[in-house]
């Protein structure tokens, strides 16, 4: 009997945690607001995962309920891992949802595992806030605020300011093959044509292979002057350290929003020198924006032995603009309210990104600034470059 | 007594949506389709005393024959899709059988490793057709005139293709070809002996549960909606045997208590985040090292004792 009692009692408990129905709107009591998402704490984007939530979102909310939390009350997070698997994702969701009542999704992360909820929370009428991916397949959702500044977008920044005023005419393209790669290269060739212009060379790498040698030579046979890398960190810094490798130095090689982190800058170590990239977030550890400095300094309250890094920050400005919208909506939140409320921050002022208008199209993030890799950190080029 | 416990079992499976929230309807569609795989897995490594690590291959295969006839073909009612999810799924299992079988133990279990690696591959090659990296959307198929819209018909459409695999698998050992596979199963050489072709049976207990994955993967695509690459890693093969194992090598029931098991385990250990794989790894140690025979053997020796009437020590559970 001992031995199949366990299992026995671990059914028990997973039977036993249907919580009550509240007669609010789901996930709001008068003392609490309980919001959470699948995410990636186990897998490739683990890192990534547990950053962005528990270090970045929690991070800000711990400040927020310390400070009296938002009319009266305070918000608690619930994450589940999905390791990047999309069945795990809707399986989490779904639980999220019916389960423990979330009001909202904040800030779940990859392409494969959003898309698998997308539908899901949209018939729900459950809001997805900041989806930690780039693709343009969240955009015209009624319940969908993105988060990441779209492929498209940035792709319009990069390539208005290399064509643009750094006069540059061959581009080619090393990208990762799945939506975040291809979303990217449709955009490229898109605004490279409002040049005249069109990619001379394109090379795909597999998600999760990091030999990119055999890609390498192929790009430096078509001797473009610019290389975009649309990758994840491994591969992306592998691509550069070939290139040093090889004595490829006539190109300028050129990271994508997602990729430009200092975890790629790390693994790339001296081979990363005089690369240039778009940056979405001013860089956590040394800039003085007002914003940056106090979150490096509720990181060192909260979380002393976490060093600060871009995903955090990421999911620190997804709780401060979640608190936003709750705070506007009022003591009477609901689903509606909330997308009322973020529908109507204008000129918004986080200390961290320029000041955020979200209207009806739903994208909290539009910008991205130059930078160049120097003595291993990103040096800006530019102030924040627009992308409408 | 037996009948009995049947109906009733049958009555709480029936009126399982009406009685447990929403959410845990999903799961026991869940439940249920890695029931399926379980037993198409247990036909082989019951029969062969072979071990497939390429379960989750076959599923791949069955989930997106189900959704791309749900997708391309929207007028065939699901349980044909499924139907032809399986054939497809079992001609491949045919092509794989008949190289694979002539490997033995650790080869075998190589060799359907490698398969595993390589349908993901192929998924993301033929990706004009799958989508690839990008995953596959899949709508609401439909049975006559009734669209599988919602949780609870999705999950009256896996139970009755399962009650329909289990009373077959339940039923293969009273047929030649189950006799046949019995007594491959209890000695080859004395079952060769016997005139049974022991190639053609070893294929054929493949091909059948390649066909019960298949079919497995039809109903997976059904009840998540989504398919990726992502989905069918080396881990949910991997799964996919815990189950037999900590349900019960050989045993229809235990091929369903170890997918209920593994598959509450799962979803409840979401919540512990990056210690899961820890937990679930121990958790899988202790029940083999106290349950070698699955939970259908212990509750087997817990019965026995039960019948006898009196209390009296139960035999040893474990010869380690």
């Amino acid at each position: 009997m001992a031995i199949r009692a366990p299992f026995l009692l671990l059914l028990a408990l997973v039977l036993a945690t249907a919580t009550p129905a509240s007669a609010q709107s789901p996930g709001v009591s008068d003392k609490e607001i309980v919001i959470g998402s699948s995410n990636s704490f186990s897998g490739p984007l683990a890192f990534t995962g547990e950053q962005i939530t528990k270090f970045g979102v929690d991070l800000y909310l711990k400040v927020v309920n310390e400070a009296g939390g938002i009319h009266g009350r305070t918000i608690r997070t619930i994450y589940y891992d999905d390791g990047y698997r999309p069945q795990d994702a809707v399986a989490n969701t779904k639980k999220l949802v019916e389960q423990d009542k979330i009001f909202a999704v904040i800030i779940p992360q990859g392409s494969p595992p959003v898309v698998a909820t997308l539908d899901y929370l949209e018939e729900n009428k459950v809001p997805l806030l900041f989806p930690y991916q780039s693709s343009p397949v969240t955009r015209r959702k009624r319940y969908v605020f993105q988060g990441m500044t779209l492929s498209d977008r940035s792709s319009k920044m990069m390539i208005d300011y290399l064509a643009g005023p750094r006069k540059l005419k061959k581009f080619a393209a090393l990208y990762q093959d799945d939506e975040y790669g291809k979303s990217f290269l449709t955009a490229f060739e898109k605004d490279l044509g409002r040049f005249g212009l069109k990619l001379v060379a394109a090379e795909s790498v597999k998600r999760g292979v990091t030999d990119v040698s055999a890609q390498i030579a192929k790009l430096q046979a078509a001797r473009p002057e610019v290389t975009f890398l649309v990758l994840v960190p491994g591969p992306a810094a592998q691509a550069l350290i070939e290139r040093q490798k090889i004595g490829w130095t006539d190109t300028l090689m050129v990271s994508t929003g997602p990729l430009t982190d200092e975890r790629y800058l790390a693994l790339a170590g001296d081979a990363a020198e005089g690369v240039e990239g778009l940056s979405l977030w001013p860089d956590p550890l040394l800039s003085d924006l007002p914003g940056v400095k106090l979150y490096r300094e509720h990181m060192q309250k909260y979380f002393p032995k976490n060093e600060p890094n871009r995903y955090s920050i990421a999911g620190y400005f997804a709780g401060m603009l979640f608190a936003e919208g709750a705070k506007r909506a009022g003591r009477n939140l609901t689903r509606e309210s909330l997308i009322a409320a973020l529908e109507s921050i204008k000129g918004y002022e986080s200390g961290i990104l320029p000041p955020i208008t979200i209207s009806t199209d739903h994208e909290t993030q539009k910008q991205g600034f130059w930078v160049r890799v120097e003595k291993g950190r990103f040096k800006p080029l530019t102030d924040w470059l627009k992308s409408e | 007594m037996r009948r009995a416990a049947l109906a009733t079992g049958a009555v709480l499976v029936l009126a399982l949506p009406w009685a447990v929230p929403r959410y845990f309807v999903f799961l026991a569609s869940l439940i249920v389709v890695n029931s399926i795989v379980a037993i198409g897995l247990n036909l082989l490594s019951g029969y062969t005393n072979q071990l497939s690590f390429g379960h989750a291959g076959f599923l791949a295969i069955g989930a997106y024959a189900g959704a791309l006839l749900t997708i391309h073909a929207p007028a065939l009612p699901a349980p044909a899709a499924l139907l032809a999810a399986g054939l497809v799924t079992a001609a491949v299992g045919l092509a794989l059988g008949i190289p694979c079988l002539r490997l033995e133990g650790l080869y075998l279990a190589m060799a359907t490793l490698a398969f595993g690696f390589v349908v993901v591959e192929a998924i993301l090659n033929l990706d004009w057709i799958t989508r690839g990296n990008d995953g596959l959307r899949v709508p609401a198929a439909h049975v006559g005139p009734i669209a599988l819209a919602s949780d609870t018909a999705r999950y009256y459409l896996t139970v009755a293709v399962a009650a329909l695999l289990i009373l077959a698998a339940l039923n293969i050992a009273r047929t030649r070809t189950g006799r046949a596979l019995l007594a491959v199963r209890e000695s080859e050489i004395a079952a060769q002996a016997s005139g049974v072709h022991l190639a053609a049976y070893k294929t054929l207990a493949f091909v059948l549960s390649a066909f019960y994955t298949g079919v497995a993967g039809g109903l997976f695509a059904l009840v998540v909606g989504f398919l990726s690459p992502d989905s069918f890693d080396v881990f949910l093969s991997v799964d996919f045997v815990a189950m037999i194992i900590v349900g019960g090598l050989g045993s229809v029931p235990g091929s369903v208590l170890g997918a209920a098991v593994i598959t509450t385990l799962n979803d409840s250990l979401a919540g512990f985040q990056n210690y899961r794989p820890l937990i679930f790894g121990a958790i899988l140690i202790v029940s083999m090292l106290f349950m070698p025979g699955g939970i259908a053997s212990a509750l087997r020796k817990l019965s026995v004792v039960g019948t006898a009437g009196r209390p009296r020590p139960g035999p040893p559970t474990a010869i380690i």
